[in-house]
């Protein structure tokens, strides 16, 4: 499984068993709750409730560098609105001659807090779920096939095409291509590179059309799957709880 | 049982000229082996995937005549109903992979969810081919790991998992190294001794002489003859049609040595040795 484009780390965890439909409620209900209870108390906490099912799934260690990526954004956040945000009355440091405001920092890290919030409760699910499983449980509910399989074979296709790419980057060099250097030999190298990858592509896209036909892909039976996956009575107690969360947020919102 | 039935079939790739097929008549019996040589371009993939439907329903293009498969018109059925009944194998063993599935094992059930075989009944099928084509030891490896052989191997379990009764296999060694080619070959035979009607298109003719019952040879989209692997390959124009004889055919001419009974030359290396030993005793 060198070769997928995937974040899944396989574990043995009971996080990882969860139905991956739950893990997308999940994403969408903290993404919803941040957007519905904009404090910082409620952010805290859902941020807390991520990073202990992270744990539980033992992917915590994976998510710190999707955190130090988003880090970048969160700066820009801060900077922005530390100086310039519409509300900034309270000025609280200078560097040089530069002055941040109380109002916009708050407003910035209340922002920042959304931003990994958004990040964990997705890392929840991309970590711990296998792409086909998801698919494949989205198909269940009632996605195409044909477009489940396009998601799915993506995953898997691409990165072999990467390595078509590579051969013929390779054949075109040994035959005295130059295909590093600056800006214009690069751009001049891209051109007898193109050709065979296109072609290439569209070949091998034809042959495996036809493969797919031969193995039934348009066919009109109602789908069966191999794998059965046994609800467990913990699938449905999470589906609940976070049904409870969304309406006892928006109660909330509607009382505050 | 007359498996395949076909009646003067003609076709015409959509912005082509020339006609591919040029009225082409054949039966095939149940549980036949039949090699199919010739020439490039002389027609044979386009007759394979004619007997699978992609001929007219992928490719469209004009179309006559009549091919029946297992009893269902190939033109008043679609490719997925045929799936049922007869499968194929292409060359490259690459794009046959599916790439949906992460496993072996998985890669196998592809077409059987798309039928809608129970799951019970899937597995049963999967154990079977994967230990039919000797690929149960790689069950949870990813088939883009696997080595050209046993990825046509693969690509062979797919399609008898399906259980079509027939298989078309075109050119399925051209792409592998020697030591996958015979992998395939060993895979080939086992089908065949299952009772699977066989159709393989083959350049390796010495192939094609042990294993078949028949052999067609295709010449400019039509078909020379359809006959024993002797009687094929002791033809004297074999040459002109772009085939070679096997070299135990080719030895045995240059020595002349022919089977009394039926005036042909051998072609396998099993019936070129008893000729040789009869022709030894006899001179001396």
């Amino acid at each position: 499984m060198t070769k997928t484009l995937s974040l899944y780390v396989e574990r043995n965890t009971f996080i990882h068993r969860i139905d991956p439909i739950n893990k997308v409620l999940y994403a969408c209900v903290v993404v919803a709750i941040t957007f519905i209870l904009p404090y910082e108390l409620v952010g805290a906490l859902l941020i807390l409730v991520s990073i202990l099912v992270l744990l539980a799934g033992k992917v915590f260690r994976k998510v710190i560098p999707l955190i130090e990526f988003s880090f970048i954004i969160m700066l820009s956040i801060v900077i922005i609105q530390g100086l310039f945000h519409p509300g900034n009355r309270i000025p609280v440091f200078h560097i040089a001659r530069i002055t941040f405001y109380k109002e916009g920092l708050l407003y910035a890290f209340n922002l920042s807090m959304r931003v990994v919030n958004i990040l964990l409760a997705f890392a929840i699910l991309v970590l711990t779920t296998k792409p086909s499983e998801l698919i494949e449980a989205l198909v269940k509910k009632g996605l195409s096939p044909r477009f489940g399989y396009v998601l799915s074979s993506a995953l898997q296709i691409i990165p072999e095409m990467i390595s078509t790419v590579d051969s013929i980057m390779d054949a075109q060099r040994s035959r005295g291509l130059e295909t590093e250097g600056n800006i214009a030999v690069r751009i001049r190298a891209f051109f007898p590179l193109i050709g065979p990858v296109v072609m290439s592509s569209l070949i091998e896209t034809r042959e495996r059309a036809m493969a797919l036909e031969v193995r039934a892909f348009n066919s009109k039976e109602k789908k069966t799957f191999l794998s059965e996956r046994l609800a467990i009575r913990s699938d449905m107690v999470i589906r609940v709880s976070l049904f409870v969360m969304l309406v006892l947020s928006i109660i909330l919102k509607v009382l505050l | 049982m007359k498996k395949i039935i076909v009646e003067n079939l003609k076709y015409r790739y959509p912005l082509s000229e020339d006609l591919a097929l040029k009225g082409i008549s054949f039966e095939v019996e149940e549980g036949e082996f039949i090699g199919i040589v010739g020439r490039n371009l002389a027609g044979k993939s386009t007759l394979c995937q004619a007997l699978v439907g992609l001929v007219p329903h992928f490719y469209k293009g004009a179309y006559s005549g009549k091919v029946e498969v297992s009893g269902m018109s190939v033109l008043n059925s679609n490719i997925s109903e045929l799936s049922r009944k007869i499968g194929i194998v292409f060359q490259n063993p690459f794009t046959q992979i599916t790439g949906a599935k992460l496993t072996v094992y998985e890669e196998v059930t592809f077409g059987l969810e798309n039928m809608g075989i129970e799951r019970k009944e899937m597995v049963k099928r999967i154990e079977y081919v994967l230990h039919l084509l000797d690929l149960e030891k790689y069950k949870d490896r990813n088939p883009f790991e696997l080595s050209g052989g046993q990825m046509q191997r693969l690509a062979i379990a797919s399609i008898i998992a399906m259980k079509p009764g027939i298989i078309v296999l075109d050119e399925p060694t051209s792409q592998l190294d020697p030591q996958g080619a015979e992998e395939v070959f060993k895979a080939v035979q086992s089908l065949s001794r299952e009772g699977i009607t066989i159709i393989m298109v083959e350049h390796k003719v010495e192939k094609i002489a042990q294993y078949t019952d028949r052999v067609m040879l295709m010449s400019d989209g039509g078909i020379v003859d359809l006959s024993t692997p002797q009687k094929i390959f002791s033809k004297d124009d074999l040459l002109d049609y772009g085939v070679q004889a096997p070299v135990f055919t080719r030895l045995c001419k240059s020595l002349n040595i022919k089977n009394k009974d039926t005036g042909l030359y051998p072609a396998t290396l099993g019936e070129a040795y008893e000729l040789m030993v009869k022709y030894e005793q006899n001179r001396s």
